[in-house]
């Protein structure tokens, strides 16, 4: 830790709490701009206008908008993102309920797509030009190709109609309850399985992809050659000086990829009704729950701000070079 | 030599295979369009009140149909695009585009069109249906304008049709027909059907890729959907490139606070999640065509801007267009001459995969609920209303599918194959 680095960690911050704030403008001007009246909701034509005035009062809309928005990012930054109209609790809590789910299932994916496409493009730089080789690669775009939502109805019809191995919906049992603690996670992860191929399989050819390109290029370079000429094992060569060269571009990949992840895993949510994130933010939407849904969108923004912060932190703690390129 | 096919092959057998296959439909469409031609040139008024999008469509894709062969036999020696070979990818995309254009050539039926839905509901591919003819009630004297919204209403088929009915099976009673449909009786009046060669006139239609849970044609649909997905594809990518263009070419070339600016601006898009983004701006706004489009459009100018502003960046301190602007060019023609050649390459190969993207978003919102709306068919909604029907009828799920996952994987492969050919240096 020297100085030169604590000063890049405090500049990445500050750009990063300078998005943050862009992007609750940006909520904010949506939702004002958006056709229909907040108190709508709590009025009926019936009111005297008095009541009507009063209830406008008390949502402070009668205030100038600067003030409303001042408003606006003083209870973001307090933590107060009001009161969801259907589940009649704070947003942040309904939010918490929600994103746990997304949070795990995402992470899983990831480190699935991690761990499968590491495994994969390895092995077949190994084989590099044998029929494996081409056969995954040729699988790898077409399985890019596919959208969560057509591979996700192909696998129900597989796996839930025709077989009937896996679940179709939801991330419980019935007598979830019931079962012992060993049983309920097992149940858990037998609902899952679906859902985890479906939001892992592009990432996983994604990352192939991007992993294979690297080594190849890597494995290409005079230095390999010169390890090889020296008598170095194979597998040292691939340990020591080809994964940490080829790593490096794929870690501001994993910070882009993780906000696909949060669009896949929306889609996914869907298509079997699991109760995340993305599910509890289209139902907010279809039913004109404003807080919710803001509090759904900056959730969001916020997971993707971090993640891209830590990716960057980590890019830095492998190469200096990074730190000279943020300080510019 | 070995036979290699190329495009304009591809596009001479798309020719040929139509004219074989619709030669009436064409000769009607040419006698629509001559008729539409004496109308518009003797009634002016009511021409300008008939035309509308269907008619439009229908009269230029036919003109448009017959001006190919002579393209073909212009261009096939000369031009680069019609005489590059024929993969996988670009059969696709060809096949994709020729139906954007010739939809109504090709298939001569309205996407919507339902009736009898107790016969045509869920019909498995390939399966055909008897069709009952009934005698039209038309007028004897009727004015040239009225001859001509019939003959109009008979080629370009509107999504209703009380002539026709859908049956099983045809019965002869003395003085009238008894027609099944699945296990219902009916009796028709003898007088009512058109009679050919003393028995009732009875066809039947095949339906090729089956029917949907409203007894449509699913072929209707995909040939439908694909104009769907290329317009708001290349729609969203103009608006795209449109922002992308402007904004960073004034971030690069004012430099300084603009920058910061837009720059912040580019983060702010590239940290929200974008499909959230999309979705809320459509539930805020409500979804048609136009704001899907430019929402999709608005949610992809991050990479453009980003291309288009380190290129300025790199060119404008170079000495040919320090230049320029010393010769007194404006900004507006250093940009479009000078610049715009030099970007040209990363921006095209930029907008092949925004352009898949785009096809991709755009068919996940239709599944969502949040597309271009009922009235016109869309892959992605297709495939949302196949999931419901998964038990019954795989076909109506599989057949967008496997489209969608082939115009994806090929837009894919063109962008990959464009920068291959555009950078050699990337080639492994």
């Amino acid at each position: 830790m020297n100085k030169e680095f604590l000063k890049a960690l405090l500049k990445r911050i500050i750009s990063s709490l300078i998005t943050l704030f862009l992007l609750i403008s940006l909520l904010f001007i949506l939702i004002r701009l958006s056709p229909g009246d907040p108190t709508q909701k709590f009025l009926s034509a019936e009111f005297s206008p008095e009541l009507i005035k009063k209830v406008t009062a008390d949502f402070k809309l009668d205030q100038p908008l600067y003030e409303q928005y001042i408003n606006f990012v003083v209870n973001i930054f307090k933590g107060d993102l009001g009161i969801s109209y259907n589940y009649r609790m704070p947003v942040l809590s309904v939010v918490w309920q929600f994103l746990s789910f997304t949070l795990l299932f995402a992470s899983l994916s990831f480190l699935i797509q991690i761990i499968i496409s590491f495994y994969l493009s390895i092995k077949s730089i190994r084989k590099k030009g044998t029929a494996f080789d081409k056969v995954v690669s040729k699988l790898s775009l077409i399985v890019y190709a596919t959208p969560a939502f057509v591979l996700g109805v192909f696998l129900i019809y597989l796996f839930s109609v025709q077989l009937n191995l896996f679940p179709s919906s939801g991330s419980k049992s019935l007598d979830f309850d019931s079962f012992s603690i060993a049983g309920k996670i097992g149940d858990y992860f037998w609902h899952l399985t679906l859902p985890i191929i479906t939001l892992s399989s592009a990432g996983i050819a994604m990352f192939y992809k991007y992993l294979r390109d690297n080594l190849d290029e890597t494995y290409q370079q005079p230095f390999i050659l010169n390890l090889r000429a020296s008598g170095y094992d194979e597998k040292v060569i691939l340990k020591k000086h080809v994964l940490p060269n080829a790593i490096r571009p794929l870690i501001s990949v994993a910070g882009i990829e993780l906000g696909i992840l949060l669009g896949g895993a929306l889609i996914t949510e869907i298509i079997f009704g699991l109760p995340g994130m993305g599910r509890l933010m289209l139902n907010s939407i279809f039913e004109r729950d404003y807080p919710l849904v803001i509090g759904c969108a900056l959730t969001a923004g916020l997971i993707i701000i971090i993640s891209n912060f830590i990716a960057d932190l980590i890019k830095m703690k492998l190469d200096k070079r990074m730190i000279k390129g943020l300080m510019n | 030599m070995k036979f290699q096919p190329k495009i304009w092959h591809l596009l001479l057998f798309f020719w040929i295979t139509i004219i074989i296959f619709r030669f009436d439909l064409l000769i009607e469409l040419v006698v629509l369009w001559a008729r539409y031609f004496l109308l518009f040139i003797s009634d002016f008024k009511s021409a300008m009140q008939l035309l509308d999008f269907s008619l439009i469509d229908a009269i230029l894709s036919v003109k448009l149909f017959i001006i190919i062969p002579t393209i073909l036999f212009l261009f096939r020696k000369n031009n680069l695009w019609l005489k590059s070979s024929l993969n996988f990818s670009s059969l696709t995309l060809v096949l994709l585009l020729l139906a954007f254009i010739f939809a109504p050539i090709i298939t001569n039926e309205n996407p919507e069109f339902q009736k009898d839905l107790k016969m045509t509901k869920l019909l498995a591919p390939l399966s055909s249906v008897k069709v009952l003819h009934l005698n039209k009630k038309e007028n004897a004297q009727k004015s040239s304008l009225e001859k001509f919204i019939n003959y109009k209403n008979k080629i370009i088929k509107p999504s209703y049709n009380e002539d026709i009915i859908f049956v099983n099976n045809v019965e002869v009673k003395s003085d009238h027909i008894i027609y099944s449909q699945k296990n219902l009786q009916k009796e028709i009046n003898i007088s009512d059907v058109q009679i050919k060669n003393g028995i009732p006139f009875v066809t039947s239609k095949i339906f090729i890729l089956g029917t949907d849970e409203f007894g449509r044609d699913i072929f209707t649909r995909l040939i439908y959907g694909a104009r769907i997905s290329l317009l708001v594809g290349i729609g969203a990518v103009v608006v795209s490139l449109f922002m992308g263009l402007s904004f960073g070419f004034i971030a690069g070339f004012k430099g300084g606070f603009i920058d910061t600016i837009f720059s912040r601006l580019t983060d702010l898009f590239l940290a929200f999640p974008i499909i959230y983004f999309i979705v809320l701006i459509l539930a805020l706004f409500g979804n048609s065509l136009l704001s899907v489009i430019i929402v999709l459009g608005l949610s992809g100018w991050m990479g453009l801007f980003k291309i288009v502003k380190s290129e300025v960046l790199a060119e404008k301190n170079k000495d040919y267009i320090l230049t320029a602007g010393m010769l007194g060019q404006t900004n507006r023609k250093i940009l479009t001459k000078e610049i715009l050649p030099v970007i040209f390459v990363p921006i095209v190969v930029n907008i092949v995969f925004q352009f898949s993207n785009v096809i991709l978003a755009e068919s996940a919102l239709s599944y969502l609920g949040l597309g271009t709306g009922n009235s016109y068919p869309s892959w992605g909604a297709m495939i949302e209303s196949g999931q419901r029907y998964i038990m019954k009828a795989w076909w109506m799920i599989s057949f967008p599918g496997l489209i969608l996952i082939a115009t994806l994987f090929s837009a894919n492969d063109f962008g990959k194959r464009l920068n291959e050919t555009i950078n050699p240096g990337i080639q492994k």
